[in-house]
């Protein structure tokens, strides 16, 4: 047990990496639809409205990559802290992505 | 007193997302004290942050479809269009960055938290992170239910007064 000590598990480190991509994802994807009324509309189309594909889409991109990643053995060489560090600021772009996005176009 | 079905998504909505962001600070307080004796209980609390975040995502997605548009409506055509401009397109997508972080907790948590450090650091964080936004998500639907009010309070002020609030 004192092995696992200082690192996290490979499957805690691999949704790790992808909550974090799918984060960003999320609120790229939120400004594209914005700027893309082609995309909107596909959007729309796919599950009745855009909120739902986006929310569908980003389901399925964290527990997809996630799986992926928890496969891998360089999730096992990627440090704790980068990864709480990447994903803080995953949240906080997305935080202040959003509401500037929104408060300005 | 006339309960719709309305009403009733909309504050099962609103209770779940309270409540998820309420377990997020117990999972926080918990692991600060990750002990073998609480391992059970954290990640049974850490996989009830991800149920009610997901119950607060399936009603409100429910009501957002079918119940939202009347309420948009009044709020752009009342003095705070701010409400669905800003707050309510803020939120909508804020909410599914929370429902992420929501569905890794539980994950982080099946780590052994009384003897790894690293997998407790990421557990405090990832509820540091989730209990801040519940509260923003939350004030945010306060807002756009002032919007509301504000855009009904307008029309029934410009109402004839025998029709008004005076009547």
């Amino acid at each position: 047990m004192r092995a696992d000590a200082s690192k996290l598990s490979r499957s805690s480190a691999g949704f790790a990496i992808a909550a974090a991509l799918a984060v960003l994802f999320n609120t790229g994807l939120a400004w594209v639809k914005d700027a893309d009324r082609p995309l909107l509309n596909l959007m729309n189309d796919v599950a009745r409205d855009s909120w739902i594909t986006q929310g569908l889409a980003d389901v399925v991109l964290f527990f997809g990559f996630g799986l992926l990643f928890s496969k891998l053995s360089w999730t096992e060489r990627v440090t704790p802290n980068w990864l709480i560090g990447f994903l803080t600021a995953a949240v906080i772009v997305s935080g202040v992505g959003l509401f500037l996005w929104d408060a300005l176009f | 007193m006339n309960v719709t079905t309305s009403d009733i998504i909309l504050f099962a909505h609103a209770s779940f997302g309270v409540l998820g962001t309420i377990l997020a600070v117990w999972v926080f307080v918990e692991t600060l004290n990750a002990r073998e004796q609480n391992a059970q209980r954290i990640r049974r609390a850490a996989l009830s942050v991800t149920l009610c975040m997901g119950a607060a995502w399936i009603f409100g997605g429910y009501w957002y479809l079918h119940f939202y548009p009347a309420e948009r409506r009044m709020i752009l055509a009342g003095p705070w269009p701010l409400a669905h401009s800003l707050f309510m397109e803020t939120k909508e997508h804020l909410f599914l960055t929370l429902l992420i972080l929501s569905l890794y907790l539980p994950i982080a948590a099946a780590d052994k938290l009384y003897v790894n450090a690293a997998a407790r650091r990421m557990v405090l964080f990832v509820a540091m992170l989730i209990a801040p936004l519940g509260l923003v998500v939350e004030a945010s639907g306060a807002i756009i239910e002032h919007g509301v009010k504000v855009a009904l309070l307008r029309s029934v002020a410009r109402t004839p007064v025998n029709g008004g609030i005076g009547k």
